[in-house]
């Protein structure tokens, strides 16, 4: 046993000797400018985001592709309809412009992860697919290169409005889209009617918050456990933040301070959202929320007739329910119907790649063509306003004119996700406190833990200063 | 084994006599055997360790355009003072006291389970170590699954229980870390066995013959012969579940309805360090947690090391 204490103090001098070297490394890593292979990436990108925003390199795009040239694009699906756009570029634009791009699909669960670590290893695709809310961060940290003179004076007059402050930060265009959101809640109408349940159409229309809690307590009560499906099994990441987040919105409080996004203090624990909250526990501990569910079965087979989700299951919803399938908008718990907006776009990497080549790319797959097909693939709203005039379904008494209605009223109604580069962390945070309140934790402790946490983050980040 | 340590670290070769040239021989051969493993422990693990170290005095970021600089302490006062960080030592220790002993028992069990020469014996050995051979959070999955409050095992306990019994494992917190507890024992008690029955196997026969022939019971064979022929393997059985129980995390991420919850109730060391380096981006106070990790599996193995049993 005597040899213990030798053998530790040993180790512990060895470990010493270790940081002495490492320390002498990192030290010159910090007064050399970046001379660790990290270091060099992350230097390297923030200044050039710098000159872009400086006016210098303002203007990415000289109107020539040079040569024969390879583009590597991240996507988070590989439906037919992405499969399907990359190909017709290839073989239509592309082959004559000798452009030829490489889909590479990550899947949507993790996505931005992938993206980070592909930025931490310098090795970021030249056109990056991403969720709305995550240019601001990927802007911030120089992943990405504003649009700048690659898009030519008029190209955005056909997109809708929200799509261009999506793709907005800084003042700088940063993206484009093929496809906005909706969110709502999808009903089988027969059910609603034979409970003499009104069926509002507009969201000044929507359901009071007590209103619904008594629709959920009547269609109980009619023999149905859990009447409202809120895909809890899609699990922690961008659908919480999303579907629910316009519950604290309605209510009057919302997930950041938006003035100067520094914190979400009075925002996301203030008495609106804690009591907004509180109902949403109360529900799923009344067991009216269907917390069991593991997949869409529940609502395509009539089991459960209230669907809380986002236009993507419209597809499959009216498959399955045809005519008895109904949009309503999502309740109002104090200041109006709100309702999640914006979603995946594209935007240039910040590299060597040739900006007109990958503005060719994004030109293509926001044409109508392209997004006509792949707005249906994904039951989404078209981000072009002449794709959405010819489908029916968008316009008044059309099933989904209510996404419409909505979008059109953003930010009213429709209420975009922050544009900050805090983010990831307001939506981490968010996403752990809604478990957590379903779990039955103490709303107004968990609230203000999220709080800390967000605020924690931007303090770490010194509030994001402006590149 | 009479050997004085002083002798070994001692290259001073005082007089070439033979005994001394022997050991300077083997010594240098034990060098050089150690060699590859060595050079890649100091790669893989000595060299980013070192790094974690230093980085845990910076606010270094995954990815920021901000510059790093010398916070010094700063993280770590952070990381101490935070209750999350103390709730996931807390977490870390009850998963820890319950599966070392629970864990360790029942890989006994079951090793002397397959190694009795009955019909059927190999079966039983795949059977049981099967969940090895699976990737942790691939089982997860399928537990998530299994583990629906109107899952297989709900629906199990209800027939045995009539019904009295059926909890919402992963949303309910008092019975999140019991299920995690349990998918923990299927998923790795295999390993633990398959060490332990290779032990018993080594336990010389002539032993239980001698006891039998002195008239000991099975219990009396068990405590006197089985435990002390395996009591070194069993003891590093122990050791080796409590370090990889304290490396907790493919169970926590994936089973809750969110890593670490529900409130808390499954947050480790693990899930802290990753949200915190990776997921927040924070390399800085990651790496503080990392080497306070570090510290507390080193303090705790070096204590277990105390209880070492000695040759007879």
């Amino acid at each position: 046993m005597s040899h213990a204490p030798r053998k530790f103090s040993r180790l512990l001098a060895i470990l010493f000797a270790f940081t002495l070297l490492a320390a002498a490394c990192g030290g010159d890593d910090g007064d050399g400018e970046g001379a660790g292979s990290e270091e060099g990436s992350g230097s390297e990108e923030g200044s050039g985001s710098e000159e872009a925003a400086g006016g210098d390199a303002a203007a990415p795009c000289d109107g020539n592709i040079d040569g024969p040239v390879t583009l590597t694009l991240t996507s988070h699906g590989s439906g037919d309809a992405y499969t399907g756009a990359v190909a017709d570029f290839n073989a239509g634009p592309g082959t004559e412009l000798g452009v030829t791009v490489e889909l590479i699909d990550l899947g949507e669960a993790g996505y931005e992860d992938f993206i980070v670590a592909a930025a931490a290893s310098g090795d970021l695709p030249d056109i990056i697919d991403m969720d709305g809310p995550f240019l601001y961060n990927f802007a911030w940290n120089g992943f990405v290169q504003p649009l700048g003179n690659c898009v030519p004076d008029g190209s955005l007059d056909d997109f809708l409005p929200s799509i261009i402050s999506q793709g907005t930060y800084n003042g700088e265009l940063y993206s484009l889209g093929a496809f906005d959101s909706g969110m709502g809640i999808w009903a089988k109408r027969s059910v609603l009617e034979a409970n003499d349940i009104r069926i509002p159409e507009t969201s000044e229309d929507a359901w009071t918050v007590d209103e619904f809690d008594t629709i959920l307590r009547t269609l109980q009560d009619s023999g149905i456990s859990s009447p409202l499906d809120i895909k809890w099994f899609y699990g922690a990441g961008e659908w919480r933040p999303y579907g629910f987040a316009p519950i604290i919105q309605s209510a009057g409080g919302d997930i950041i301070n938006r003035s100067d996004f520094q914190s979400a203090e009075g925002a996301l624990n203030g008495p609106e959202a804690v009591a907004a909250m509180t109902t949403f526990q109360t529900w799923a501990q009344d067991g009216l929320l269907d917390l069991e569910a593991v997949d869409d079965t529940p609502f395509i087979e009539g089991d459960v007739p209230l669907s809380w989700v986002g236009h993507w299951m419209y597809g499959a919803y009216k498959e399955a329910l045809g005519d008895d399938l109904v949009l309503v908008p999502l309740p109002d718990f104090g200041t109006g119907s709100k309702a999640g907006m914006g979603s995946w776009n594209y935007a240039m990497a910040t590299g060597d790649a040739d900006p007109d080549a990958v503005w060719a790319f994004i030109e293509f797959v926001t044409s109508p063509e392209q997004v006509k097909i792949i707005a249906d693939a994904e039951s989404a709203v078209p981000a072009l306003r002449s794709v959405l005039a010819a489908d029916p379904t968008f316009q008044p008494g059309g099933d989904r004119y209510l996404y419409v209605l909505n979008l059109e009223a953003a930010p009213d109604i429709a209420f975009p996700r922050p544009a900050t580069p805090a983010y990831g962390a307001i939506r981490d945070a968010f996403s752990d406190a809604l478990a957590d309140i379903v779990a039955g934790a103490d709303v107004q402790e968990t609230l203000d833990k999220a709080v800390a946490e967000i605020d924690a983050d931007i303090a770490a980040n010194d509030g994001y200063p402006t590149q | 084994m009479t050997a004085p340590a002083a002798t070994t670290g001692d290259l001073e070769p005082s007089s070439p006599e033979p005994q001394s040239r022997e050991r300077e021989s083997r010594f240098s051969a034990g060098i050089i055997f150690s060699l590859p493993a060595a050079l890649l422990l100091t790669l893989f693990m000595v060299i980013p360790f070192g790094f974690a170290l230093v980085l845990s005095f910076t606010n270094r970021k995954l990815l920021s355009p901000l510059a790093t600089r010398w916070v010094g302490f700063d993280n770590y006062v952070d990381v101490l003072t935070d209750s999350g960080f103390w709730g996931a030592i807390k977490n870390n220790l009850v998963f820890s006291i319950v599966t070392v002993p629970v864990q360790s028992a029942l890989a006994l069990l079951l090793a002397i389970l397959v190694n009795q020469k009955l019909r059927g014996s190999v079966f039983f050995r795949v059977v049981y170590f099967l969940p090895i051979t699976f990737s942790l959070s691939a089982a997860s999955i399928i537990w998530l699954v299994l583990l629906n409050p109107s899952g297989m095992v709900n629906t199990v306990l209800e027939v045995f229980t009539f019904g009295a019994f059926s909890p919402d494992w992963l949303n309910n917190p008092t019975y999140t870390m019991a299920a995690v507890i349990l998918v923990s024992l299927w998923a790795s008690v295999g390993f633990q066995m398959v060490i332990l029955l290779a032990a018993l196997q080594d336990v010389p026969r002539v032993l239980y013959e001698a006891a039998s022939v002195d008239g000991a019971s099975a219990w009396g064979q068990f405590r006197n012969v089985t435990l002390p022929g395996i009591r070194h393997q069993l003891f590093f059985v122990i050791t080796i579940t409590m370090i990889l129980s304290f490396r907790l995390f493919d169970q926590v991420w994936i089973l809750p309805p969110r890593p670490g919850g529900p409130v808390d109730a499954t947050n480790t060391i693990m899930v802290e360090l990753v949200d915190t380096g990776f997921g927040a981006g924070q390399v800085g106070k990651g790496s503080a947690i990392a080497v306070l990790f570090f510290l507390l599996v080193l303090f705790l193995t070096i204590f277990q090391r105390r209880f070492e049993p000695k040759d007879l």
